[in-house]
């Protein structure tokens, strides 16, 4: 078995260490005997979302933006929305989660239209949401994810989109309702960094296995050695809890 | 002064320093409580001590404390009188309480130049005060997101900073395209500085932190890349490119694992050989940066040169310790761009080595530690059995050793230790040269432990 990875605009969505998501969905497939391509596409750089089977979209700065805004409008956009539609998987982390959404209005209340593959909308804020944090999330048994969050923008889910979990300390994704992140057919999205995939090594394995079954039916992911895992997992969870 | 500001000024200062001895005897190096409670009392306390003082300031993300102690070195060997904030204390508050211990009660330095490093956060605030003569800016690199946010605020805190600054100097590295833009929005005269040629046989594969023209956001093409961003950039569609520098490393012919050599080029063409005694192509910078900071001040440049063999490197920066027969070498890392150079570093020696990282997140680390999975530690893999194993340590020691396992470092090779005494111990048991790379706070930690257990000096000292 084999998952073909698309890492999206690998040299400009590249802040707070998100390639390391890749690096581990690569890392974990490949413990397993199975195969991983990683390729980056990137501005200027047309995406054919038929070769991929899974998608990463990571944060960015934001003096890039309007330049990865002037490429989504070139046609990327249209294939992304297919693509979710079509029920590929999709990691998508603060600034890609962002961009996956209808629209962004700074606080000053100039608008930003953006993809609209899901929905749900951001707004700016000036105070900033940043630290360790936590989130329950009901598709891994009661196991809670643990991250970094660092963002201004504060989202609002739309009736179709769930939440990917919901905020145990921290802000997540407006700092009002306790819901972080979005759930939508196969896709992911989240404000977490920190890395998020390798310390929550459960939450790497069901979007891997999201991937997998869509394109192999059912597919049983065997266990890992998560020693080392669990410790960094368990370490912040710790330190969240006591605070 | 009026006598109501003299006599503040008094209180203020005599405040300080029975702030500062009071934390001495307690056996605490804290440089910035003292600063504070001085500001307190007096508030443009920095703008009266500094006022008659010819002021030096070295700021920007990387290389501040090893490009401040060469020129140092310089000022010593020069014969001129100065004082330095060597303790890194690199805040408002922290070089208020320079400024204080090295002045009268009646606030007047007792010295002619300041070299002052300076936060690149704080500059804006500390040139307020101080009417430098010279500002060295080093580079902009991604640093520490949670507290200095994207390299574009970094780069408008270094503007404000040279606005505040009409009648400076700068010395601007020509080859970080960020730092170089600043030179068409200020009038100050400018002394670029460069690194003509590349500075590693090797190197690791990096993000680029400004891929696009500051200018017109198109990419940019490179000549030839130095390391991260920066090199001989150029703008196909604005035309934005490296300028010319006036002082310029035009030839490295060699670089190992204690030193590197390399020619200079003059404004007045001559060229000058020097021996930088720290090892890394990133030292190759720091130290043209200080000739270039020389050529501002007028400093003989063959005076500069023989400094730069001969300088005492920063707390960390490279630091060598040899306790019991054994050799450690201590490395700040802080961000991607600088550890990245340090793997650059290690990749280009030949012995074996023994690898520890110490991860921190407090306030002064950054509380964000996602940075190390930008860092290129796949580059350890590809040193093979020379890696004989990696340690690591800090409050965020399994972050670290995490990141090390999805670098493909075989798991048996790390280890993590708990505490400084246990870490130590399990290095000098190893005969391997040991190269130690903490983050701040774990460095004073560290440092501070070298120092009881083994009677190396302390930071403040």
């Amino acid at each position: 078995m084999e998952l073909r990875i698309c890492h999206l605009y690998p040299d400009v969505l590249n802040l707070y260490g998100d390639r390391g998501n890749v690096m581990c969905l690569q890392h974990r497939l490949r413990w397993r005997g199975m195969e991983a391509t990683v390729t980056g596409v990137s501005v200027g750089q047309p995406l054919k979302a038929d070769d991929f089977d899974l998608f990463f979209i990571g944060g960015g700065q934001d003096f890039e933006q309007e330049v990865l805004l002037e490429d989504l409008a070139g046609g990327k956009a249209d294939e992304i929305r297919a693509a979710v539609e079509d029920g590929k998987t999709f990691l998508a982390i603060c600034g890609g989660y962002q961009m996956l959404g209808s629209y962004y209005k700074t606080w000053d209340g100039q608008q930003c239209d953006f993809i609209g593959a899901l929905d749900l909308y951001t707004e700016g804020e000036q105070e900033r949401l940043i630290g360790n944090f936590m989130f329950s999330c009901p598709e891994l048994n009661g196991l809670n994810v643990v991250g970094f969050e660092n963002h201004s923008g504060r989202t609002y889910l739309g009736s179709g989109v769930k939440p990917l979990g919901t905020i145990l300390y921290g802000g997540g994704n407006n700092g009002r309702d306790k819901t972080e992140g979005a759930r939508y057919r196969n896709v992911f999205a989240t404000y977490s960094h920190g890395c998020l995939l390798p310390k929550n090594p459960e939450l790497a394995d069901l979007i891997l296995k999201n991937a997998l079954e869509r394109r192999y039916g059912t597919v049983s992911l065997e266990s890992l050695d998560d020693v080392l895992e669990r410790n960094a997992h368990d370490s912040m969870e710790r330190r969240l809890k006591q605070a | 002064m009026p006598n109501m500001m003299k006599l503040r000024v008094f209180c203020a200062l005599l405040a300080c320093r029975a702030a500062r001895l009071g934390l001495r005897l307690l056996g605490r190096g804290g440089t910035d409580f003292p600063g504070r409670v001085a500001l307190k009392l007096c508030p443009n306390l920095l703008g009266i001590l500094a006022k008659n003082v010819t002021t030096v300031i070295v700021t920007g993300t990387n290389g501040k404390t090893t490009t401040s102690r060469m020129i140092e070195q310089a000022l010593a060997d020069s014969g001129i009188s100065y004082f330095a904030n060597k303790s890194g204390a690199n805040l408002l508050s922290g070089v208020t309480a320079e400024f204080a211990m090295h002045s009268t009660l009646f606030g007047r330095c007792r010295y002619d130049y300041a070299l002052i490093e300076s936060d690149e956060a704080a500059f804006k605030a500390i040139s307020r005060f101080v009417d430098a003569k010279a500002i060295v800016l080093t580079n902009v690199f991604r640093d520490q997101l949670d507290r200095y946010g994207e390299v574009t605020h970094t780069l408008d805190n270094l503007r404000i900073g040279v606005e505040n600054s009409p009648n400076a100097v700068l010395c601007i590295n020509a080859d970080d395209s960020l730092c170089a833009s600043l030179a068409d929005e200020v009038s100050n005269e400018i002394c670029f500085y460069g690194v003509n040629v590349p500075v590693y046989a090797a190197r690791v594969q990096e993000v680029s932190d400004a891929p696009y023209c500051i200018r017109c956001k198109h990419e940019y093409t490179y000549d030839y890349v130095t390391y991260g961003h920066l090199g001989g950039y150029r703008c196909p569609n604005c035309g934005y490119s490296r300028p010319s520098p006036k002082v310029a490393v035009c030839e490295v012919s060699r670089s190992d694992a204690e030193s590197s050599q390399l020619r200079f080029r003059l404004p007045d063409g001559k060229e000058l050989d020097a021996l930088v005694n720290l090892p890394g192509g990133y030292n190759i910078y720091n130290a043209c940066a200080c000739m270039a900071a020389g050529q501002v001040l007028g400093l003989n440049p063959e005076v500069t040169a023989l400094s730069l063999s001969r300088f005492e490197c920063g707390f960390g920066r490279m630091e060598q310790f040899e306790i019991a027969g054994k050799k450690l070498r201590m490395i700040l890392i802080k961000n991607p761009a600088g550890c990245n150079q340090v793997l650059n570093f290690l990749r280009n020696t030949n012995t074996n080595v023994l690898f520890t990282a110490c991860l921190n997140d407090r306030a002064q680390d950054g509380t964000d530690v996602s940075w190390i999975w930008d860092v290129d530690f796949e580059q350890l893999t590809e040193m093979g059995d020379r890696l004989t194993a990696v340690y690591v340590s800090g409050v965020r020691a399994d972050d670290m050793a995490l990141r090390f396992k999805y670098a493909d470092i075989p798991v048996e090779k790390i280890h993590v230790f708990r505490d400084n005494k246990s870490l130590i111990d399990a290095i000098l048991a190893q005969n391997e040269p040991a190269y130690i790379m903490p983050t701040y706070t774990a460095m004073l930690n560290l440092r501070n432990y070298l120092s009881k257990t083994y009677g190396f000096k302390q930071f403040w000292e």
